[in-house]
């Protein structure tokens, strides 16, 4: 399944949101890919490829996984302002 | 949106001969530059230091990138960028960095640059290739986003 959502943060998904959001990543039990619309999926529990997809406060990206609930979870760490 | 590197960082910033025995040297010295280049006030260096104590800077691949905690923005006077290359390596949260690209940015300007890098330490050829340079100019070229390589 698919979910979108928007960046939250107002400084954008830099390092130290990155690390954040990955941390939550990983502590998921499946995978969650992470994507800007158009561009390729990477997987949200490393920070150097959330790092790649240079998304500042408002990019809207969009998470894919098996689970719901690693969905959410994910989605939560990268809306949270 | 996002700026270039002629931008952000300043062909000064850029130092492929420095050494340091542990993190907290490495990060003064990254201080430094960024103190010399006139990018932040005095005050950045102890943010600086503050965040590697909470949460280490390194990235992977040799390479970390130490920058002020949350709420030191307002020390910044320009957005800057500064690599240090330790060609020695720097003992660094139990592995060993060789570059530092120091951030001191109020926005979201570097993200593009950021961006870049990541995606080289991605590649390990290109990874190695920016750890190896000695030359400044070769170093900015790699983390312009204009002339990123993907």
């Amino acid at each position: 399944m698919i979910v979108a959502v928007t960046v939250g943060s107002a400084t954008g998904l830099h390092a130290r949101e990155a690390a954040r959001v990955a941390a939550v990543a990983a502590s998921c039990p499946t995978p969650v890919w992470v994507r800007r619309d158009g561009g390729a999926p990477v997987p949200a529990d490393s920070v150097l490829s959330l790092l790649t997809l240079a998304a500042p406060q408002g990019t809207e990206l969009l998470l894919e996984s098996a689970s719901s609930s690693s969905l959410e979870l994910v989605a939560q760490a990268i809306g949270a302002s | 949106m996002t700026a270039g590197i002629g931008a952000v960082l300043d062909p000064r910033a850029i130092r492929t001969t420095e050494s340091a025995v542990d993190r907290l040297v490495a990060v003064h010295r990254c201080a430094d530059v960024l103190e010399e280049i006139g990018a932040v006030e005095r005050g950045y260096r102890p943010a600086m230091l503050e965040r590697e104590r909470l949460m280490s800077t390194w990235l992977g691949e040799g390479v970390a990138i130490p920058h002020g905690v949350d709420g030191s923005r307002a020390l910044v006077r320009r957005d800057s960028l500064a690599v240090l290359r330790f060609p020695a390596g720097v003992p660094w949260d139990g592995g060993r960095v060789i570059v530092c690209v120091a951030i001191a940015v109020r926005g979201d300007g570097h993200l593009a640059v950021l961006s870049t890098l990541a995606g080289i330490l991605l590649d390990p050829r290109r990874a190695a290739a920016l750890r190896s340079s000695t030359d400044p100019a070769a170093i900015r070229a790699m983390l312009d986003p204009a002339e990123a390589v993907t």
